[in-house]
């Protein structure tokens, strides 16, 4: 099967899959007691205009019904209103979803430069020094609640040292902010060549990042080694060990076969960090997805909420299929397979 | 562990270099930074969401205004009992009280050069009437039955009855006063009161507008230069989202914002030693109180209600909860509101407590559940307050947390699902008789407890009409008492409001709307 079969098929398996989560979504967020009608109309509102916005929300209609006529708008692309955000859901999530992106993205990224060779190179020795440190490095990671660890970054590195920017945002106030492209500041600030906004964002990206990056290299360290040490007790390895390659050779073989397992958990880990992000954006004022979603699911904004889970569905569906990609061209046995 | 000192001086010439510290922000001169809990989400008065009151009050403002006197340690304070004219110069009314004609000031500008007219004030309030929201239960409220341009700078309005509400509720935000020549450019067959535009602009005629919005991140206000009513100290606003309170609380620390909203008490009494910030606080009249559903056994036996009222433990809540920073609340009216008295008289008594149970067939005590959210700091500290002290005498209360949207539809009018419930008694009219019928009347828009006392009501519709100071006084003060006897409230404490500034910022007055004032602040180092 070509890559264009490969991919077709997983967005066959992809459409119904995004469906069941829309559908259970759409029920939980209305099982519950909250009713964005009264939040909407406000602390003076009386019964007829409580009745009249339930009536324009639609949520007079039987829950079904509802959930009928959603799929109809969302097929033309409406992902209906939010009413915290007074905008359609599409403008919102496009306004907020870069910022999360460019947040988990470099985590990740960085979180993957550092944690694959710590892992890889504690595998060589197990219980080595080197390994029982890094051991100890991915237990702390494991162990710092995200929250706290965002309000010490914050105490010691803005406010006690002096060294961090205010975290108030992507960018400086003092600096004028790029027109947006990708909604990435730091990239749009490059591809515009405004440099000053460029290192406003790198530097508010600092304590953030930083932060994130803990938390996502702990478990990628503890999953690299735990491949790679079950890669460095293979048969293959043994036997070019005992064919006396030099040990950046037998690196080389190991690295190879423990790509594909690092590459698949890189990949989850980077969907749950995308889900995870809004604590770190609740701390530093980021004004991701994240928060954006959690704010949402706390007023009730139906809509907001739907289309936020949907975005996470989206999302973790095209990381999926970009990793099974990178499987795809990395490992013959599964382009034999395809 | 000791940082080595060549370390530390690496470190921070690295993040010089970077630039990665930017000096404070609140040095800049004319320019105000904020840290909000979130960046306003629309404008329109009429459609509350998050961020618009806040943002609202400093852009949209009354024909009249409350007065100001010398408060006790010589600064200037709001009188609620005294209305002055302020976007009207002045005004007339009928021998019946039923016909007021307000004249407008001449030369009052919004942002885009239009002058306010009589026919702002009528297109404002067809607008409200129109939408159907917030403006029309204030116009309601207000009695007001008609509102119709005289001349260029003239208007009527008439009232359904003479009421003493009516003056109060022209100071307010909302009806806002729109410069409807802007907004009727905007305006489409659809839409025909640009109420879509004005959700994401403004056209007011107060002392600021919005300049730009980025959702989740930052909103700019600049001053309205064609505002005629005093020159603000501040040129620009800038408002930056920042949810996180401890965030906030750095910031203000630092110098980086001039204004940190919306701080817990714990932190409000560590910051008040801090001379790097000033903290205004204010005995403002919002009460946080435990409701009781009279319409829901076992609350509708006023023994089990006064059971309770006596089962509370006062003081331990003013220590614990509000950490001896609250004011106790005396009534359902408290100062500054003209009238307040001390009709609350419910003191800890745990044996008074036990004996109306037992009068009222509970000798064993009760099993309450006690619904509270998160919409105020306080609500979980008070319900488990609340808890123990009830204990005490024998009522065993389940405290449960539940989400601020159910709060609000569960204790909707006419829905009154909730039997037992913390709320804040609060509102933006420091009107003895708005503020009775809004939380305490049978029909009142936050009557969230399901009141239902026949006297009570007759006493504030009374009120609302009586032209007779002394009478008035005296209904006033009778209406409270019954609300006080009744006890489907437990009036425990006022939180009071903490704004926290950093130490440049002089200028703060109060205002009844209990939200920043941006006009009368200055930053003098």
């Amino acid at each position: 099967m070509s890559i264009r079969g490969f991919l077709l098929r997983r967005l066959l398996v992809a459409g119904p899959v995004a469906l069941g989560i829309l559908f259970v979504t759409f029920m939980l967020v209305r099982i519950g007691d909250q009713d964005p009608v009264a939040m909407l109309a406000g602390p003076m509102a009386d019964a007829p205009m409580l009745a009249r916005i339930r009536a324009e929300l639609m949520l007079d209609q039987p829950v079904l019904t509802q959930f009928w006529a959603y799929l109809g708008r969302l097929v033309q692309g409406d992902l209906g209103r939010s009413w915290q955000g007074n905008a359609p859901v599409t403008h919102e999530i496009l306004a907020h979803l870069p910022a999360t992106l460019e947040l988990v993205t470099l985590a990740v990224g960085l979180g993957t430069l550092i944690g694959v060779p710590i892992g890889l190179y504690a595998a060589e020795r197990p219980n080595g020094t080197f390994d029982q440190l890094s051991r100890f490095g991915s237990l702390f990671g494991f162990s710092l609640p995200t929250y706290w660890l965002g309000l010490m970054a914050i105490f010691i590195f803005f406010y006690l040292l002096d060294w961090a920017p205010a975290p108030m945002g992507r960018v400086s106030m003092l600096v004028e902010a790029p027109p947006t492209i990708t909604g990435s500041v730091l990239l749009d600030s490059i591809l515009t060549g405004n440099w000053a906004a460029a290192r406003s964002a790198v530097s508010q990206l600092i304590l953030p990042v930083g932060c994130f990056t803990i938390i996502a290299t702990a478990p990628i360290i503890k999953h690299t080694r735990a491949i790679a040490i079950e890669v460095m007790g293979s048969d293959y390895i043994r036997y070019a060990r005992a064919c006396g390659f030099p040990r950046r050779v037998v690196r080389r073989i190991a690295l190879r076969a423990a790509l594909v397992p690092v590459i698949t958990f890189v990949g989850s880990e980077f969907t749950s960090l995308l889900a995870a992000a809004s604590l770190i954006e609740f701390i530093f004022a980021w004004g991701g997805l994240g928060h954006w979603g959690l704010n949402a699911i706390l007023l009730g904004d139906f809509a907001a909420v739907q289309g936020y889970v949907l975005t996470l569905a989206v999302a973790s569906v095209i990381i999926f299929v970009l990793v099974d990609l990178a499987v795809l061209l990395l490992e013959p046995r599964a382009q034999a397979r395809a | 562990m000791r940082i080595p000192r060549r370390l530390l001086l690496a470190s921070a010439a690295l993040a010089a270099m970077l630039g990665l510290s930017a000096g404070p922000v609140a040095a800049q001169d004319n320019t105000m930074v904020l840290a909000m809990v979130t960046t306003p989400r629309g404008f329109d008065p009429d459609i509350w969401v998050p961020g618009q009151i806040e943002s609202a009050v400093n852009v949209y403002e009354g024909l009249t205004r409350f007065g100001m006197r010398a408060g006790p340690d010589g600064r200037q304070v709001v009188d609620p009992a005294r209305i002055e004219p302020h976007l009207a110069e002045s005004w007339t009314v009928s021998d019946d009280g039923k016909d007021y004609v307000f004249r407008i000031r001449p030369g009052m500008l919004s942002p885009f050069g239009n002058e306010l007219t009589s026919a702002d004030v009528v297109w404002t309030f067809e607008k409200s009437n129109a939408q159907r929201r917030t403006g029309v239960f204030i116009r309601n409220v207000a009695r007001i039955e008609t509102v119709e341009a005289v001349s260029r700078y003239e208007v009527r309005f008439r009232l359904r009855d003479a009421n003493r509400i009516f003056l109060s509720v022209l100071t307010l935000h909302i009806p806002a006063l729109f410069d409807s020549t802007e907004a009727k450019r905007h305006a489409t067959a659809e839409d025909p009161f640009a109420t879509r535009w004005l959700s994401a602009n403004t056209a007011g005629f107060g002392a600021y507008h919005v300049q730009s919005v980025q959702a989740g991140q930052q909103a700019v206000f600049v001053r309205n230069p064609g505002y005629q009513l005093g020159q603000p100290h501040f040129a620009r606003i800038i408002w930056r989202e920042v949810p996180s309170p401890a965030t906030r609380v750095a910031l203000v620390r630092s110098g980086q914002v001039h204004y940190a909203e919306q701080i817990p008490l714990q932190q409000i009494v560590d910051l008040r030693r801090d001379r790097r910030v000033r903290v205004e606080s204010v005995a403002a009249p919002g009460s946080a109180t435990v409701r009781m559903n009279p319409r829901v056994a076992p609350f509708d036996d006023e023994r089990v209600r006064r059971a309770v009222a006596h089962a509370t433990d006062y003081a331990a809540i003013g220590e614990a909860v509000f950490l001896g920073v609250g004011t106790r609340s005396r009534s359902m009216l408290n100062p500054p509101i003209p009238g307040a008295i001390d009709a609350y008289t419910f003191e800890t008594d745990y044996d008074r407590a036990r004996q109306l149970l037992a009068e009222a067939g509970h000798p064993n005590g009760l099993d309450l559940t006690l619904e509270y959210s998160t919409n105020w700091w306080w609500e979980e500290p008070l319900a488990l307050q609340m808890q123990a002290s009830l204990a005490r005498a024998g009522i065993r209360v389940t405290p449960r947390r539940i989400p601020a949207t159910e709060m609000t539809a569960r204790r909707a009018i006419n829905v009154w699902s909730l039997p037992f419930m913390t709320h804040l008694t609060s509102s933006f009219v420091p009107d003895p008789s708005y503020n009775m019928f809004l939380t305490a009347h049978s029909r009142g828009g936050s009557n969230v407890n399901g009141n239902n006392n026949a006297e009570l009501d007759r006493l504030i519709d009374e009120s609302i009409v009586e032209r007779d100071d002394t009478r008035w006084t005296e209904l006033v003060a009778q209406a409270q008492r019954v609300q006080a006897d009744s006890a489907t409230f437990v009036e425990t404490f006022l939180p009071g409001t903490h704004e926290v500034f950093v130490s440049c910022i002089e200028g703060f007055v109060w205002q009844p709307h209990n939200r920043l004032v941006w006009k009368n602040l200055a930053c003098r180092r």
